[in-house]
């Protein structure tokens, strides 16, 4: 997790999911995509902090090549008894 | 290579709630043995493609499991890639006969999917992703939307020409009595269908399904319908890792290989099932097979050049999307259409003049490609 902490780059492709796997449910509508950091490497990963169409002032919506920086956030669903898991998504710039 | 498809199965697509896996293997199995003219004594090895079983229903070892039901003591196996299996499968049965150790196989492929829940089948199937495509919450529809973004960006396609895949399997589907969907649907209810992940709406996607294919191949060859290519290519596992989102290398790669097995070009094919697990994926297919140009495969579907009773009838069956896709079924599946077809007995979904046909199966977001080539 730590090679991509402070990375920036661009959103390539992305889509809103609806219908969820197992363990994503209460996250659903998400955004997800392939982002392709500065250094080439590409990665699929959750987009945070935006929506698919910028709806209302203030908020990102999504275009090609929209910027983004890596963030840590928390990964799928956490029983009380369990550890939380911390990963990586992205949010626009 | 010359092997002949001796005997075809095919069971009702759908959500068969009151059959088991071993109802559905059982039923096309026979089918295709009774068709063959064989008996179960004459075939020498079982080749069974099956990808959710283990984790949806806890039986594993499929191939003794499918074969001994037959009554079948020879050899058997059980093949997984995904929603290639099946095309797989075949082409590993292909291989142990042209090796000269068996002369007659049967390969059954069947999935058994409707008793799990949807967020159970969506996780399921995204066993064929890679790591990092679990970890965001990835699903297979998401895959192909991303695909499908990147066609619309990169080549204009639109969300009509995605909608004409699925009008025009629903149409070839009303004609099959063996498809989940056998009815006809607008480009209107596809476009204003539930969204199920941004670009696809419900009738983008293909449904999840039961059932199953057999057929029984032989080395033995008489006359009828025979196999004379068969190629399978490989790509990363993990969607990013591709250079391009607007085409499947392996499709371009393992048709390249099994139409030069074949001595045809792409031209000389009359008819094909492709893998649409999605609208775009019937598109990029179109492509990659080199049945158009790369980019124009939307407008090339909109002007309904692959309906039934244009020049080039694709995925009548209905395809995965209108005629079901119990994934691992789906490539035993479109052999058995194809056979049909150049048999001369797919009845009402009959295509004129057909004597070479191909089928391009897929499993994953393309990682894994299967085609094949069969002519009279």
């Amino acid at each position: 997790m730590h090679t991509y902490l402070g990375k920036k780059g661009k959103v390539l492709v992305w889509t809103k999911i609806l219908v969820p796997p197992l363990g994503f449910e209460h996250q659903a509508p998400y955004l997800v995509g392939i982002v392709q950091f500065e250094d080439g490497q590409k990665l699929p990963v959750q987009i945070v902090d935006c929506e698919e169409k910028d709806l209302s002032a203030g908020r990102h919506g999504l275009k090609p090549n929209q910027k983004i920086e890596v963030v840590i956030r928390k990964i799928g669903k956490v029983k009380s008894e369990e550890v939380i898991e911390y990963g990586i998504k992205v949010k626009p710039l | 290579m010359k092997i002949q498809v001796k005997g075809v199965g095919l069971t009702k697509f759908g959500e068969l709630w009151d059959k088991s896996l071993f109802d559905l293997s059982h039923e096309a199995a026979t089918e295709a043995i009774n068709d063959s003219g064989l008996t179960s004594r004459d075939i020498e090895a079982v080749f069974v493609a099956n990808m959710l079983h283990g984790k949806l229903g806890s039986q594993d070892q499929l191939g003794a499991a499918v074969a001994s039901q037959l009554n079948i003591k020879g050899a058997s196996f059980r093949v997984e890639g995904a929603c290639s299996s099946g095309g797989l499968a075949v082409h590993l049965a292909i291989q142990s006969l042209l090796a000269g150790t068996y002369k007659n196989v049967l390969v059954v492929g069947v999935e058994k999917m409707t008793d799990a829940t949807l967020s159970e089948i969506t996780s399921a199937l995204m066993g064929a992703g890679s790591e990092e495509e679990r970890k965001a919450g990835l699903t297979f529809p998401g895959l192909y939307a991303l695909m499908a973004r990147a066609h619309m960006q990169k080549f204009g396609t639109t969300k009509n020409h995605m909608a004409s895949v699925a009008v025009k399997n629903h149409y070839h589907a009303s004609l099959n009595e063996k498809a989940q969907f056998p009815f006809e649907i607008t480009e209107e209810k596809v476009l204003n269908s539930p969204e199920i992940c941004s670009p696809f709406t419900l009738f983008d996607v293909s449904p999840i399904t039961d059932g199953a294919g057999a057929v029984v191949l032989s080395s033995q060859v008489g006359k009828g319908v025979f196999i004379t290519g068969s190629a399978v290519a490989t790509d990363t596992i993990g969607l990013s890792e591709r250079a391009s989102f607007t085409e499947l290398a392996a499709t371009k790669l393992a048709s390249g290989k099994a139409l030069k097995q074949a001595g045809v070009e792409t031209s000389d094919i009359k008819i094909a099932e492709v893998h649409d697990c999605f609208t775009i994926a019937e598109i990029l297919a179109m492509e990659d097979l080199g049945f158009c140009k790369k980019g124009e495969g939307g407008k090339f579907i909109y002007s309904k050049t692959t309906r039934l009773g244009g020049k080039l009838p694709i995925n009548t069956s209905g395809g995965l999307k209108a005629c079901g896709h119990p994934v691992a079924a789906t490539g035993v599946k479109q052999i058995v259409e194809i056979t049909q077809q150049l048999r001369g007995n797919a009845g009402k979904r009959q295509a004129k003049g057909v004597n070479a046909g191909l089928a391009h199966n897929i499993g994953g977001s393309g990682a894994t490609a299967v085609v094949h080539v069969l002519q009279t």
